[in-house]
């Protein structure tokens, strides 16, 4: 039973790969344990020195000790291959690269604490790239990783939200000019200008940092193939960083005043973090991702870091800690040190439960299709087509193909065009709000914003509405266009029923409102609501009036038709011809069948006509409460405006849910009864059933029929006739089914069951009833 | 509070009572006229009014207590109306038709559970605006969702009652899935709502009272799962289920796979689909007592909010794959889960002895399940219409219960020269009906075979397949040697065609197989038919299978031999061949 369910309850089952057994791997796993507990120690204990050395100077130290060691026992110039100056090169950006993301690191440090430096920043790559995966990508591996992800972004948002630093308050009060150089002031005031508290700021270093870092080790990994190993790179990188370094700490030590006391005393703890972060880690991570594979490395790891930093977070300034620290500086000055809170702790619980699911192998066999079973009756699989089926549209291109076809169609340009404008009003809105620090224009901002979601809807409906038929859309994407017509008439509905509901509790209660803000606003609403009502009135009045010029002209048309298809021609073109002739040059650009209705078009229509009445009503009750005071005025220009807005959508969603449910198009009843009637006088019909005949989409009307005819006449001859009749009432998508009498009694042959017989037997019996008769005749 | 159940019931079913039995005043005047354009006039007469009996309905209700309730009455009235105006057009029997539906027993139960559903909803808005937590109001949101279920449910009996109508053709099934794709879309569009306040809140966080936050959780999971677990809800049940799983599903399906690795015994209990709606119902309960705890620990309202943010992205998850569902069966496509099966029967049609291709196939669900399609099927030209309609619908008809076929032929008016002249000479021959027709038959299937044969030089006609691989079987014929039978329309001439030496040796054995099983075969044909037309078939048919089959062969090249009639239907093929017996 432990075997058919994997034993990790947060990662899920894995399939497939086999791990070793952790008892033979003991030696490693404490080896590592070991490591990440110091490395913590080491962090804790740099967090003090930062808090007297400059960055940069520690950076530069930090860099030549390890460079020093590692020369030592690398001995980098002595063995391997003689690096090239095209390599030489290469190293120095690489160290350039690697001084940045330390310095990022570190300063974070300065500005978050060690513990919180210690849940961001040290995650392994595997974690890190499982992530991204998950959040960039569709492949992300099956449920457990999205769940890693979100606890990794819930733990994150809980640092940043529910972690109440007593720090965070005195560092905020930070007077500018108290940074050392001109790096430290710049990221201050880059912090300060996303306003941004300090410590969030540095949240929001690490988790960038983080991910630079992760980039900058993929992309090392070939130069270390090229200069001959991780370990001599690293050797290498530390001391060509210390140089680049070099200038920069002089200049540094040159013009600033250094506060440290003694040098001396800080020797010990500089070996110490040397020794602890920047040698031993690497020294053990190496060994251990070559004994153990990568994604229990990255767990344990983890596991054992950020569980030795929340206890050393908790222990370091206790007084106990304080007299065992021999090296210790005089006391602390004052215990506003970075401590341990309920949004840390929570936090750390997330990361470590996100570190472990997103590190544990993902499970390719979620896509591996079932291809038989082996003979002991286990399920196999195929994998195969995870890699095969992996094709993305790069980003840009995706975008401009699609503002291409929005722009190549008249409804979606004018869909589109308003759009922009909405949200370039919106976000004028947003940020006037956030500048002046407005709370009613946020909210006003965000409210358009909803809006104009309904606007994203019909875009995307008018743009689906052109795509190709596929299997499963057979009849081709027209009946979109319907589908979120409705969509936007309930969307529409729903504000009605909010806005009636807001404005019966405002007329029980009249609020006061401050009406200084609202008129500029409303008034540029409702300016913005004019343009999109004068760009889409033109095509609503256009569908709606041809909609109706049309209904006429069809009918006297169809007339004529009927006398002209009398005689059996194949009008297959009378539909189209009869159409331009009843619009008469107007609209020539949409079909016969398209005067029809835009269900969508209609929608967007009726959407920024209720923001136009919104905005109306806003400002006249404003007027209202100005001039007479009356408060009222407002709820109940609101509850009129509801109502209006509920009756203008009931004729949109009638109609499309009559189109839904496959009714016979109401403007071409009458056609299509007076066409099956000729139908059935057309030489050689019997009977007709069957008739189904329904509007699929603004220009399709489909149906299908199925005929009786005598056995003696050319089936195609009767179908010619029926989809010529039928096309100039405007059926344009047609099945008919011709039947004789010999179909009956091959079905009859065919069907096995009693009932099909009988029920076969009695149409036929009914159709040589018919048959008889009109041979009698 | 026991009054005021009372009055919410009874104002819940008056509501019910208003909408349906208010027109009937027009009623009578439109349940004469059937037609569809004299009753629509009506409609326009009765919306307004219907509308302003909304707004007396709540502009009357002063009483601040039952204001909220009422509110949620024409929330819900504005809701049905989608629903109920499809069939506003008759409207006038909308009073009869709530009488048909409350003639069943089952919509009681569903009327109650409504009324019961109204009552806890208004308590619910009513403590949301007390409490002032938005988490508490996405949920009372589940709540209306579950009333919206209901509807549906009553909409599924009215449904099952109904007809089919003349404008209405396909009958109300789709009535069905509207209800759900509308009741999904609005609850979605709620939490949309949602959303869009959590945002503004998450700016100035307002304090959150817990008085009853506690106490409307735990009444709302307790009324939803009391809904969801006593009314069998059949559209919802079967949209949960044909429905692809949503992320929460997915979520607690992979976490207690996990579970069961541990403690096995549960794995009855947790491995099977859980039903969505439960689930979002205990989530949202659970992120509403999670919130309870830390907004009376810590005083964090911000978690409020939060959770709002969660239940309304778990409200999307679990109703955006039934509204795709349902949307996509209103989109008229084909399931995809049929369309493994569907390829394999139009495969099969595609092997019938004549079929050239099919083609604009649509196959699209009329209602949950029922499926409906057509398909325009080429033949060639020789085949015999009624035939391969009566084949191809034998097959196809299992599983698209309303199906129409249209047999369509290439140049069907040039052939139709040689047609008429045998066919007016079967007319005025002496004979009977039965050497007509097989003369017509033979005819007609002859001569557009050789046609056909002589088009591998002539582009214009037949078959795209034919030009791109010749069948070896005509390589050696020249046209002229084809020519020449055509001036001889014997019935039995086709069989000694020169050209058919391959074809023949491969036709003929199983040809005779089944002659010896139709001339075994007792009975005579089940007593229906002519034999005199049967006899025609019988022979065009056979004649024109040895041909059809080589051409078939040639132009798939497979090594598959072509499907005969009915192969797996004895019978079949017996009706087909049982002609030959004289």
């Amino acid at each position: 039973m432990e075997e058919k369910y994997s034993s990790n309850v947060l990662s899920g089952g894995k399939l497939g790969m086999v791990e070793v057994p952790d008892s033979r791997l003991t030696r490693y796993i404490v080896l590592l344990v070991v490591s990440k507990v110091l490395k913590a120690l080491g962090i804790f204990e740099s967090y003090d020195i930062l808090k007297v050395v400059h960055v940069v100077q520690f950076i530069f130290i930090l860099k030549l000790g390890s460079a020093v060691i590692l020369l030592f026992f690398q001995k980098p110039f002595s063995s391997g291959k003689v690096i090239s100056r095209r390599q030489w090169i290469k190293l120095l950006k690489h160290a350039v690269l690697s001084c940045i993301i330390s310095l990022l690191g570190f300063f974070g440090l300065t500005l978050c604490g060690p513990l919180r430096t210690l849940l961001l920043f040290e995650h392994s790559d595997v974690v890190v790239i499982a992530l991204l995966g998950v959040l960039f990508t569709n492949s992300g591996g099956g449920p457990s990783k999205t769940r890693g992800a979100a606890f990794f972004i819930i733990a994150v948002i809980c640092l940043l939200l529910f972690d109440n630093d007593d720090l965070m308050a005195k560092m905020a009060e930070h007077p500018e000019g108290h940074h050392d150089s001109a790096l430290t002031h710049f990221l201050y005031t880059a912090i300060s200008f996303l306003g941004v508290a300090d410590h969030k700021g540095g949240v929001v270093l690490l988790v960038v940092s983080l991910c630079l870092k992760v980039a900058f080790h993929t992309a090392s990994r070939k130069l270390s193939v090229e200069i001959g190993g991780a370990k001599r790179l690293y050797a290498l990188d530390n001391l060509v960083s210390a140089m680049v370094l070099l200038p920069w700490v002089i200049v540094l030590s040159a013009t600033t005043e250094s506060k440290v006391d003694s040098w001396s005393s800080l020797i010990l703890p500089f070996g110490m973090i040397i020794f602890s972060v920047m040698i031993l880690e690497f020294y053990v991570e190496a060994i251990c991702s070559a004994k153990m594979e990568m994604p229990r490395c990255a767990r344990y790891g983890a596991i054992a870091l950020f569980l030795s930093s929340l206890l050393l977070a908790n222990f370091w300034t206790h007084p106990l800690t304080d007299q065992l620290r021999s090296m210790s500086k005089p006391p602390q000055q004052d215990s506003t040190e970075h401590v341990l809170s309920g949004g840390v702790l929570v936090s750390a619980i997330f990361f470590i439960m996100s570190s472990s699911i997103l590190s544990s192998p993902s499970k390719k066999g979620q896509k591996g299709t079932l291809v038989g079973y082996s003979p002991e009756g286990t399920p196999l699989y195929n994998f195969m087509g995870d890699a095969l089926q992996h094709t993305s549209q790069s980003l840009p291109r995706f975008i401009k193909d699609s503002l291409k076809q929005i722009l190549e169609e008249y409804d979606s340009r004018q869909i589109f065009y308003f759009l922009c404008l909405n949200l370039a009003f919106t976000f004028v809105e947003l940020f006037y709000g956030v500048w002046t620090n407005s709370l009613g224009l946020i909210s006003d901002g965000f409210h358009m914003l909803f809006d104009c979601s309904a606007l994203v809807l019909g875009l995307f409906a008018a743009l689906m509405t052109r795509w190709k038929a596929t299997r499963i859309f057979s009849y081709g994407y027209g009946r979109v266009e319907i589908l979120s017509g409705f969509i936007n008439g309930l969307f529409l509905m729903v504000i009605a029923f909010f806005v009636f509901m807001e404005s019966i509790t405002r007329v029980l209660d009249p609020p006061n409102i401050n009406t200084d803000m609202l008129t500029p606003v409303s008034v540029g609403g409702l300016l913005v609501n004019l343009v999109g009502i004068c760009a889409f009135s033109h095509a609503h009045s256009h569908g709606s009036k041809s909609c109706s010029s049309h209904e006429h002209s069809h009918s006297h048309h169809g007339h004529s038709h009927s006398e002209h298809s009398h005689g059996g021609h194949g009008h297959s073109h009378g539909g189209h011809g009869h159409g331009g002739h009843g619009h008469g040059g107007h609209g020539h650009s949409h079909g016969s069948g398209s005067g029809g209705m835009n269900a969508n078009m209609r929608g967007v229509f009726l959407h920024v006509l209720a923001d136009t009445l919104g905005s109306v009503g806003v400002i006249i009750s404003t007027i209202l409460i100005r001039q007479f005071g009356w408060l009222i005025a407002d709820p109940i220009c609101s509850l009129f405006i509801a109502v209006l807005i509920f009756l203008s959508v009931i004729p949109l969603l009638k109609d499309a849910c009559e189109v839904l449910l496959l009714r016979t198009p109401p403007e071409h009843e009458k056609d299509l009864n007076s066409a099956l009637e000729k139908i059935e006088k057309i030489e050689g019909v019997l009977s007709y059933r069957d008739s189904h005949f329904w509007r699929h989409s603004a220009n399709m009307i489909a149906g299908t029929i199925h005929l009786q005819v005598m056995s003696d006449v050319v089936e195609q001859r009767i179908i010619q006739q029926v989809t010529a009749i039928l096309k100039d009432v405007g059926v344009n998508n047609l099945s008919v089914q011709v039947e004789k009498e010999a179909y009956f009694q091959h079905m009859s042959g065919l069907s096995t069951g009693f009932q099909e017989v009988l029920a076969m037997t009695q149409q036929m019996e009914s159709m040589k009833y018919l048959n008889d008769g009109t041979c009698i005749m | 509070m026991a009054m005021d159940g009372m009055m919410s019931t009874s104002s819940g079913l008056s509501y019910h009572n208003v909408g349906d039995f208010y027109p009937r005043k027009f009623g009578s005047k439109p349940d004469v006229v059937p037609s569809g354009v004299t009753e629509r006039k009506v409609c326009p007469l009765d919306k307004p009014d219907m509308v302003s009996v909304d707004v007396i309905n709540v502009n009357d209700a002063d009483v601040p207590l039952h204001r909220k309730k009422h509110e949620h009455d024409t929330y819900v009235l504005g809701t049905i109306h989608p629903f109920r105006k499809t069939h506003r057009s008759i409207f006038g029997k909308l009073s009869q038709e709530f009488r048909l539906v409350t003639s069943d027993r089952r919509s009681w139960r569903i009327l109650l559970f409504g009324a019961l559903n109204l009552l806890c909803t208004g308590c619910l808005l009513m403590w949301c605006s007390s409490t002032n937590s938005m988490a508490l109001t996405a949920y009372t949101y589940l709540t209306i969702f579950d009333l919206f279920g209901l509807i549906t449910c009553l909409v599924s009996y009215w449904v099952t009652m109904k007809k089919a109508s003349q404008v209405y053709s396909f009958g109300f099934e789709r009535l069905e899935v509207l209800a759900v794709f509308a009741s999904t879309v609005l609850v979605q569009l709620g939490a949309l709502f949602i959303l869009k306040e959590s945002v503004e809140r998450f700016m100035e966080q307002p304090e959150v009272h817990t008085g009853r936050l506690l106490v409307g959780t735990f009444v709302a999971l307790f009324f939803n799962l009391l809904t969801l677990l006593s009314v069998r809800n059949k559209p919802f049940a079967y949209v949960s289920e044909a429905a692809s799983s949503s992320w929460l599903q997915e979520h607690v399906a992979d976490l207690s796979r996990s579970l069961c690795g541990i403690i096995p015994g549960l794995s009855s209990v947790l491995l099977p689909r859980m039903n969505p709606f439960v689930l979002i119902n205990m989530a949202g309960a659970l992120s509403l007592c999670i919130t309870y705890m830390l907004i009376e620990i810590n005083n964090y309202n911000a978690v409020d909010t939060a959770s709002a943010v969660a239940i309304a992205l778990m409200t999307f998850g679990t109703m955006y794959p039934m509204s795709v569902y349902s949307g996509k069966v209103l989109l008229q496509t084909t399931p995809s889960h049929i369309i493994g099966q569907l390829d394999k029967l139009l495969r099969e049609v595609s092997t019938l002895d004549g079929v050239l291709e099919v083609r604009n196939e649509h196959f699209w669900t009329v209602g949950f399940g029922s499926l409906a399609g057509s398909a325009h099927v080429r033949i060639r030209r020789d085949a015999n219409e009624q035939l391969v309609l009566a084949h191809v619908t034998n097959r196809l008809l299992p599983l698209v219960s309303t199906l129409t076929i249209q047999i369509f032929k290439d140049d069907w008016a040039r052939p139709l020269l040689t047609g008429a002249l045998s066919s007016s000479s079967a007319a005025a021959s002496p004979l009977g009906p039965a050497e007509g027709y097989a003369a017509l038959s033979s005819s007609s299937s002859l001569a557009p075979l050789l046609l056909a044969s002589g088009g591998e030089l002539d582009p214009l006609t037949s078959t795209p397949s034919k030009p791109t691989s010749p069948p070896p079987e005509f390589s050696f014929d020249t046209p002229g040697r084809n020519v020449q039978p055509v001036v001889l329309p014997a019935p039995g001439h086709h069989v000694h065609r020169p050209y058919g030496g391959l074809g023949l040796s491969y036709g003929a054995a199983p040809y005779r197989g089944m002659l010896s099983q139709g001339l075994a075969r007792p009975g005579g044909g089940l007593g229906l038919g002519l034999q005199g037309v049967g006899a025609g078939f019988g022979l065009g048919v056979g004649g024109s299978g040895v041909p059809s089959s080589q051409s078939y062969r040639t132009a798939f090249g497979g090594p598959a031999a072509p499907l005969r009639f009915g192969s797996s239907n004895p019978l079949a093929s017996q009706a087909q061949y049982r002609q030959y017996r004289p």
